[in-house]
């Protein structure tokens, strides 16, 4: 009657509610107040009426009523629920789950891994997209590229000269900081022998920019780049763990750095990252003056002030660098404009494309495993509908009844968060160690932290927002007399909200069938990829780079002088069986080259790669010879001018030829040639004395391109890659190959050492084993869903119809046949999803087929797997409550509701 | 479809008791001006000579609700016995509210009338 529009009424009282909750007890003092005072007045009355004043309290209250009704009353009006009825709550929902544990740990698995998976994967994203860099200002930490108007969007020159970045640092508006480094390649000589460090100059106030002090020592101050200061550099986290054990003693002690001894000061923390720079070397930049002042060498970084837009910082950027280009023209495109990027945008890149898709998937996976809770709930709800009933008969009000249900899912939500953390941590774990390590910044690391713990915690209570409100509201809804009448809805089907659980099934298929074919279209891939015949046998082979004092090692007799009895050392080590060197690593050959063939009419696309090799090269990496011979010990020492070509190279030049004693000559060749020796000697011609069987050369997934070997002495460019085949464990070589090396020239040092395989799988195969890992768990997340999802919507359906199902054995049907009946309903929603899945597979495969090697997107085999392995698992899902249904005893359940 | 009457009725009765001692309290202000909680049900008790036998408590059941809808204000004063007293007014809002719900209870009233004399004459 006294009533508003009613939305609008409830929410005045619902912030008296709030008002009241807030308030606290001094609401509680007042209304006794209010109430004692009428109390007294009516006594009063009475005693005018002429009672006694104990007979006068005494009708008082009887007229007034029960006070603590009241106040009660009062209380349900004018505040939240207390914390005591929630508690109450809280520990009738524990005891309900802790009776029906089967449901509860099916939840809790489900909800875990859903929300331990999207926990991991944000893990992820927090830490490479959103803080990746742990140094100040880190989000507005940019470089400028000078973006010519012919280049594309993503090119552009980011190097510049000391002059460059000078003008930059003083006359731009838009920086709170600046700063500058460049790559110094640093050998470190000590008693043993020499290193190599990745080293970097840093401009002054380098430290100052990023924000971090030094974990031990001190990190350099303005005094230590001025010219004449005592040499002295800070090194980086890592290096000092890997490479001195995380040594202590070597704080303060001077090591020969590229001749000079300099005083290592400090270690930076973990987390400093600076240029990927093992060593860090103070530099005062001087305008040019300097012999090779002018290389463009120079890596720049600022901070925009707070307030300045990218555009801005562009614009200003550009004006200076107008003013540049006048003074250096050969330097800048003839029109162009300064681009600022992010740092980290370079080591990011796509990768961040894929990480938002994987949020998406893991989302729908949460999405899944929350539909799936929902359904086992509901299903779970008609069991409780007298409960639900006698509580409302009994007086309990709707929002108590959902309040209750929904304490419930709250539990099973943070008990699944909890679970989820767990899952997260364990998969980050792998996540990590699968993970790609040039595809993020070495500066994040990835980890479970604060921001990604409350991002679960909100997870938990919006999946339980999301499964249990639904049920809440539906088994709430009931009427209670048709529940309390023990009789009505035997028969099955006409539930609201069927088609509901049904579509959820379907789409679960889908989204399941889907992520297993990815992965198993992934898997494929992967093994294709293993089986890509490499052409050479990677097992038991050590590989290093050498890296030569550039003074000492300059002509092409000097190189060969350290590599003869190098080779010879090695060989004689105990476990190598034979070595030999190259200029470059499989599986990718960087050099090419513009190549003829004598007798023949030169093409503008005739193109080779090229490899300079000992003698040993072949036997050592296991390379078959097709035709002729490998080089002799002779011709290498000599230099002779003879070749060894790949099959590519005679099908695609010397078809229908006979390639041995055929000449070529290499364009490149002559102009990395030993300017020692004769340019004449280059420029000839190189014989053909043997064909070798095809060897990956431009990565696993490229076909493969002609190559021609000759000896290294040919020329001293280029970098110098030690080999050995061993008979034990190449990971052992290590030591005794740089104690080789060092006997031989104590100034060269390693570059790289590992086995050949490691490096395979470091470089080739770690990228598409991250995409199929990742995949297959998803898909295998997917499977437990979706076989929980059909399993919970049959078991519901079973129950409903247990009376139906009743009646039909009592009229005879076969045990078989309700077997039958209940797994072909189950089926049916599996074969639609399937159906689903096949057809998102197909508009999805055109999106993958680029990143697979050697299977189709539509690869029957693939498919047909992944599709009997969705439907035996479905099976299963189906067939225990169909069993249950079968084993349905007539009487029973002819009695049961 | 008899349950559902049942259930129905049920709710509406209790609501129509209620509704009709918020609208009496309503109007009991608007007559009188500001008064506390004592004297709204001895007001009540004297216009409904004594036909009305109601828990007081009840009264300040529906003063909360009126709060709560902003058609009353409280504020504390002091009572004709020198106590400490919480004393009622009607809002704007509680006005128009009054002028809807006696207008409501006025046709009402005239339904159920005449809807009783009909089963009278039967």
């Amino acid at each position: 009657m006294m009533t508003s529009s009613s939305s609008q009424s409830r929410l005045r009282a619902f912030a008296a509610k709030v008002r009241g909750f807030l308030g606290g007890r001094q609401h509680d003092d007042e209304f006794d107040d209010e109430v004692q005072a009428h109390l007294q007045l009516l006594a009063d009355k009475f005693v005018q009426q002429g009672l006694s004043t104990k007979d006068a309290a005494a009708a008082a209250r009887r007229q007034f009523g029960n006070t603590t009704l009241l106040q009660e009353d009062r209380r349900e009006m004018q505040t939240l629920p207390s914390i005591e009825a929630l508690w109450l709550d809280l520990r009738y929902a524990l005891r309900t789950l802790w009776r029906n544990r089967g449901f509860a740990m099916v939840s809790i698995a489900t909800l875990g891994l859903g929300i331990g998976a999207a926990t991991a994967i944000f893990s992820v994203i927090d830490n490479v997209l959103l803080e990746p860099f742990p140094y100040k200002g880190a989000d507005r930490i940019v470089f400028p590229r000078i973006h010519g108007a012919q280049q594309s969007q993503d090119e552009g020159r980011q190097g510049y000269t000391a002059a460059e970045v000078l003008q930059f640092a003083e006359n731009s508006h838009v920086f709170d900081g600046t700063t500058a480094a460049a790559e110094d390649l640093v050998l470190y000589k000590h008693g043993g022998g020499t290193e190599q460090f990745d080293g970097a100059r840093v401009t002054p106030g380098t430290f100052e920019f990023f924000g971090m002090p030094a974990l031990h020592g001190r990190v350099l101050q303005p005094s230590d780049y001025e010219p004449g200061a005592p040499p002295v550099f800070v090194m980086r986290y890592k290096t000092w763990k890997e490479r001195f054990n995380g040594d202590l003693s070597i704080l303060n002690q001077p090591l020969v750095l590229n001749g000079t001894a300099r005083i290592l000061v400090g270690i930076m923390p973990p987390r400093f990252g600076w240029y990927e720079a093992e060593v860090l070397i103070p530099e005062k930049l001087t305008p040019g003056a300097k012999a090779g002042g002018s290389a463009i060498e120079w890596f720049f970084v600022g901070r925009l002030k707070p307030g300045v837009s990218s555009q801005q910082a562009e614009s200003d950027l550009t004006v200076i660098a107008n003013g540049l280009a006048k003074i250096y023209p050969q330097d800048y495109p003839t029109h162009f404009n300064v681009k600022l990027k992010k740092l980290g945008d370079t080591v990011i890149g796509h990768f961040e494309a894929t990480l938002y898709t994987v949020l998406a998937a893991v989302g729908l996976l949460l999405l899944i495993a929350c539909s799936n809770v929902a359904n086992l709930m509901l299903a779970r709800a008609t069991t409780r509908e007298k409960e639900f009933a006698l509580r409302a008969a009994l007086g309990a009000q709707r929002a108590r009844l959902v309040r209750l249900l929904m304490v419930e899912s709250l539990v099973l939500a943070i008990a699944g968060a909890a679970l989820g953390t767990f899952v997260a941590w364990g998969g980050l774990k792998l996540l990590v160690a699968a993970m790609p390590q040039n595809l993020i910044p070495t500066e994040s690391v990835i980890e479970l932290n604060g921001p990604v713990l409350v991002f679960t915690l909100c997870i938990a209570v919006l999946t339980a927002l999301i499964f249990g409100l639904a049920p809440a509201l539906q088994s709430s809804r009931r009427d209670l007399n048709d529940s309390l009448r023990d009789s009505g809805k035997g028969v099955s089907g006409g539930f609201r909200g069927r088609w509901v659980r049904d579509t959820v099934v379907v789409m679960e298929v889908a989204l399941s069938l889907t992520l297993l074919i990815g992965a198993g279209l992934l898997i494929r891939s992967f093994e294709a990829l293993r089986q890509v015949r490499l052409g050479l046998q990677p097992d038991h082979v050590f590989q290093t780079g050498l890296v030569l004092p550039a003074d000492r090692y300059k002509t092409s007799e000097q190189v060969t002088e350290f590599v003869r009895p190098l080779l010879a050392r090695v060989k004689f080590l105990p476990g190598v069986v034979d070595a030999g060197e190259s200029n470059a690593l499989p599986p990718i050959n960087f050099a090419a080259s513009k190549m003829e063939i004598s007798g023949k009419t030169p093409q503008d696309d005739w193109r080779v790669l090229f490899q300079n090799v000992s003698e040993e090269y072949f036997r050592v990496l296991g390379i078959n010879f097709k035709q002729g011979r490998s080089f002799s010990e002779a011709e290498v020492n000599d230099a002779r001018k003879v070749a060894v070509v790949n099959e590519t190279f005679v099908r695609k030049y010397l078809p229908r030829e006979n390639p041995i004693g055929q000449r070529v000559r290499l364009a490149s060749l002559e102009t990395s040639a030993d300017p020692a020796r004769d340019a004449n000697d280059a420029r000839e011609w190189f014989e053909i004395v043997g064909v070798v069987g095809d060897v990956t050369n431009s990565g696993l997934q490229v076909p493969i391109e002609p190559e021609v070997w000759t000896p290294y002495t040919i020329t001293a460019s280029g970098p110098l890659v030690l080999f050995a085949r061993t008979s034990q464990d190449p990971g052992t070589m290590m030591n005794a190959v740089q104690q080789a090396v060092w006997a031989t020239d104590s100034g060269v040092a390693l570059a790289f050492p590992s086995t050949l395989e490691d490096r395979f799988n470091k470089y080739v195969y770690a990228g598409p084993k991250f995409g199929f890992l990742l995949m297959t768990i998803f898909g295998c997340i997917g499977l437990v869903l979706v076989t929980v999802g059909v399993y919970s919507v049959l078991a519901y359906s079973t129950t409903r119809k247990t009376h139906e199902i009743g009646i039909r054995m009592a009229l005879g049907a076969e045990r078989g046949h309700v077997l039958g009946m209940v797994v072909r309903t189950g089926l049916r929603l599996v074969v639609a999803g399937m159906a689903l899945g096949i057809a998102i597979s197909s508009v999805l495969g055109r999106i993958i087929g680029n990143q697979l090697v050697g299977v189709t997107a539509y690869d029957p085999a693939t498919l047909a797997a992944t599709m009997l392995l969705l439907m035996l698992t479905a099976a299963v899902a189906c067939w225990l409550p169909a069993r249950r249904a079968a084993r349905v005893n007539p009487t029973v359940a002819l009695r049961y509701q | 479809m008899l349950k559902d009457m049942e259930g129905t009725m049920d709710i509406k009765k209790s609501e129509v008791l209620q509704g009709t001692l918020d609208l009496m309290i309503l109007k009991t202000l608007h007559a009188l001006g500001s008064m506390h909680g004592f004297g709204i049900a001895r007001r009540i008790e004297q216009v409904s000579r004594d036909i009305l036998q109601l828990n007081e408590g009840t009264v300040y059941t529906s003063l909360l609700r009126l709060q709560q809808q902003g058609w009353i204000t409280a504020e504390w004063g002091t009572s004709e016995n020198n106590r400490k007293a919480k004393f009622y007014s009607i809002t704007k809002r509680g006005q128009k509210q009054l002028e809807l719900e006696t207008e409501n209870w006025e046709r009402i009233s005239g339904v159920i009338g005449r809807v009783l004399r009909l089963e009278g004459e039967r």
